[in-house]
């Protein structure tokens, strides 16, 4: 009965301080391992950092550890060549450039990634489209005068790139596994001291302790990660690349906005009628539908990856309908009206495939908008049908004393874009360049005076590309109207000004 | 008392310009009559002639820098712009080690006079190529905080990394041959504080090893550095508390070039690298940038080599 009111004393203050007295109470840390850079999370985001690191002569020294609760060093990219996984990220020009330099796109299997060379998009509702091709990239215009009057927008160095590169790449696609195994080959290569702890959970992430004494070390304002087996790992920088519902942010107490888009993502691997050579220009292809946008990216051969955003319960359906229902879904939404599709989906006594064969041959391709050479899905690959919620959120700073967030840690952005993995991979970079900055200057690489930088160069570009692509979703929500009119009439617009998409690929290709 | 109405006159003016007024009519004619021959005439504040060595320290300095002493690691406190500086230092270190194609050696001994709460002193401490940092400070404060400081990085208390101590430069014992001296002595914001430039740069120059560099900065006396620095730093934006700086005592780097090139232990070759300068200017927003020129008429750095 005694500790009663004392807990509840406790249980009054606000969250930040009771962390603050809890933990304290709780400090029993005894002599922590000293690190200088401790990150948890091994995904694509804290593995091409620690590779960044790894491969920077004034920061190769580092002493680094990486955490990560699950088994990443186990491959588990498909042995079938054939058969490729649903986790595809599309990577842009500058994350290709980024792995390239850290030496990691050497070890990727290339034969299960495909560049693709044009996007094209159009709105589901009015049929309007525009069409992103790298010939678009050429000329200058009032966006070059712009990207230069905003100090460090990465506009302008987009631009460049765009001008000079020789590359005609829109984009690369790439299963998420093949990216995590290359920069795990790259990290061994490197063969310096570097500690992975997978399948490792983090039982806690606390302050240090008190000093003991006026003259004794104190690590009361550093971060200690406590592991199975009473492991303490005392960390100059702790970094967060732990995903969506980031511990580290937890512990720094930053906070996070945004919102739920009340939609998920229905992803896939398909088969298309058309079989690609390697080397033979490919391109993406997006429809703004009224539930969420739906895109079809090219993986090698005849092989595709779905990204279908929809209602959470037309998500559901989706994922509980045959590999053949599914298939026809999927053609279906890509070849017609809104309205058939609505009702395909939502009257449960329909055969699909039959609806599709009669309602198609009445759609006129020039209403929906559907490009010409537009493939046509043949089948999904066995147990590749998953959703996900979408969900837009930012955290308010990505850095605190001794604390830096990196990918998904720091934000979480609708995938209409392919955004997400490489807004992840240029705050790696961004962070790995920070570090070097502040180790070949003598700086505390956790002090702000050596991550403030990063912060101010990452968080307002993505909160711009989070606010574009958040804008994007909102508008094309809209089924009917003024807002389709208007935004058909902009896209017309867009399509016709070659400069202005040009300037929109390349900062979307930049980041 | 044909002085009272002037100094009445004075006194109504604005504070800042008041200061002004003073220095103009104080401080500058002087200058201006003899600016070959500047003597660094030593008025030290401690008149106490009978204690040896004499110290150039300047005691009102001691005393605002006391009160300065708890915000030295605040990143919002009035160090702000010295921390945001201290990268720029390393730069320049590099600039001048590379003008003679590098440093010798591989590991370096600093000493960082005036270190203050130990904004190079720490930085320069976890170089790689750091094999000690001596750090001193007249200000026992400053020094406080500056071991406090320490104390919270693990890197910096291992043995003979870091050292400080609360002397001046007089009391730092001499090395006991010319190649046990130190290869880098850094006195960073320190000359426009000291009393006695000439006799203070003499006292550091024995420590310091043939071949090494004395490297520093400070701000050239000239209009614009009494408007950004005590007029816009101190009285408009309050970057910095009222008093932090002396303008009458600015040098200008032709002050120092001419004082170096009297000292025949000093390397002044004609068309040599011996004497490197660089101007930085604070942009806000964009912080400090080296802008070429700039050493003539605001902060700048020195680097001056011993002869070998």
């Amino acid at each position: 009965m005694a500790s009663r009111p004392s807990m509840a004393k406790l249980l009054a203050l606000p969250p930040s301080l009771r962390r603050t007295v809890f933990s304290a109470a709780q400090s029993t840390v005894k002599n922590p391992e000293i690190y200088d850079l401790v990150c948890i999370g091994g995904g694509p985001a804290g593995l091409s950092l620690v590779s960044a690191l790894r491969s920077n002569p004034s920061t190769k020294n580092l002493k680094i550890a990486l955490i990560d609760g699950q088994d990443i060093t186990t491959t588990r990219t498909p042995s079938d060549p054939n058969a490729f996984s649903n986790r595809c990220s599309s990577l842009t020009p500058s994350s290709v450039r980024f792995l390239k330099e850290n030496g990691a796109w050497d070890h990727i299997n290339a034969s299960r990634t495909q560049p693709y060379h044009g996007m094209d998009v159009w709105d589901g509702v009015s049929g309007s489209k525009i069409q992103f091709d790298p010939s678009d990239r050429v000329g200058g215009s009032i966006l070059d005068t712009i990207a230069q009057a905003i100090p460090r927008s990465r506009l302008s160095e987009s631009r460049k790139k765009y001008e000079l590169g020789r590359d005609a790449t829109v984009a690369t696609m790439c299963e998420n596994s093949n990216l995590t195994s290359a920069l795990l080959h790259r990290l061994r290569e490197t063969a310096l001291e570097f500690e992975i702890l997978d399948r490792t959970r983090v039982e806690s992430i606390q302050l240090g302790p008190e000093p003991k004494d006026e003259s004794s070390l104190d690590l009361s304002q550093w971060p200690i990660v406590t592991l199975p087996g009473e492991r303490n790992i005392a960390a100059r920088l702790l970094v967060g690349a732990d995903g969506a519902n980031s511990p580290v942010r937890q512990f720094a107490n930053i906070p996070s906005h945004g919102w739920d888009y009340g939609q998920h993502g229905v992803v896939a691997t398909l088969q298309l009628d058309q079989t690609f050579s390697e080397g033979e220009m490919r391109t993406a292809y997006q429809r703004f539908l009224p539930t969420g946008p739906i895109a079809l990216l090219p993986l090698p051969g005849n092989k595709a990856s779905l990204v279908w955003s929809t209602t959470a319960p037309l998500a559901t359906k989706l994922k509980q309908l045959s590999p053949a229902e599914f298939t026809t879904m999927v053609n279906a939404a890509f070849r017609l009206m809104t309205v058939d599709i609505n009702y395909m989906l939502t009257d449960a006594s329909t055969n699909v495939a039959e609806e599709l064969a009669w309602r198609e041959p009445n759609t006129k391709a020039s209403e929906t908008g559907l490009p010409s050479y537009f493939p046509r899905i043949t089948g999904v690959q066995e147990g590749t049908v998953a959703s996900f919620p979408l969900r837009m959120r930012h955290a308010s700073t990505y850095t605190g004393h001794r604390v830096a967030l990196i990918g998904d840690a720091a934000h979480t952005v609708h995938p209409l874009a392919g955004q997400g993995l490489n807004l992840g991979l240029a705050d790696a970079e961004a962070l790995a360049k920070c570090i070097s900055r502040g180790v070949e200057h003598g700086m505390d690489i956790g002090s702000c005076w050596c991550l403030d930088d990063y912060n101010a160069e990452r968080w307002a570009a993505n909160n711009a590309m989070l606010g574009v692509v958040d804008k994007l979703q909102k508008l094309y929500s809209a089924s009917s109207g003024p807002i389709v009119w208007g935004r058909s009439l902009g896209l017309d617009i867009v399509n016709r000004l070659g400069p202005l998409k040009g300037a929109l690929m390349g900062a979307a290709s930049a980041s | 008392m044909a002085s009272n109405p002037l100094a009445r006159r004075i006194l109504s003016l604005p504070t800042q310009l008041r200061c002004l007024a003073l220095e103009r009519s104080l401080a500058t004619p002087a200058l201006r009559q003899l600016p070959a021959s500047r003597t660094y005439a030593t008025y030290n504040t401690n008149f106490n002639t009978t204690s040896p060595p004499q110290s150039s320290v300047n005691h009102e300095e001691v005393s605002h820098f006391n009160a300065l002493a708890s915000s030295w690691w605040d990143p919002h406190g009035s160090s702000r712009l010295l921390h945001l500086m201290n990268p720029l230092r390393h730069d320049f270190i590099r600039k001048c080690a590379n003008s003679q194609g590098g440093f010798q050696q591989e590991k370096l001994k600093f000493l960082d006079i005036g270190c203050g709460g130990g904004i190079f002193a720490e930085s320069a401490a976890r170089l790689p190529n750091a094999a000690s940092v001596t750090a001193i400070d007249p200000t026992p404060e400053v020094i406080a905080v500056a071991r406090k400081h320490q104390r919270t990085d693990p890197l910096l208390l291992e043995p003979n990394r870091l050292t400080y101590l609360n002397i001046p430069i007089e009391q730092l014992p001499l090395p006991s041959s010319p190649e046990q001296g130190f290869d880098i002595i850094s006195i960073f914001e320190v000359i426009e504080h000291i009393q006695s430039p000439s006799a203070f740069l003499e006292s550091i120059l024995p420590h310091l090893k043939p071949g090494g560099w004395l490297v520093g900065s400070t701000i050239a006396r000239t209009n614009v550095s009494w408007f950004t620095t005590k007029f816009m730093a101190e009285e408009v934006l309050k970057m910095v508390p009222r008093g932090t700086h002396e303008w009458s005592q600015y040098i200008q780097p032709q002050e120092l070039r001419e004082w170096a090139r009297r000292r025949q232990d000093l390397d002044m070759t004609v068309g040599g690298n011996g004497f490197q300068t660089m101007g930085v200017v604070y942009v806000p927003g964009l912080g400090w940038k080296e802008v070429s020129g700039s050493e003539d008429w605001g902060n700048y750095f020195f680097g001056v080599r011993k002869l070998e």
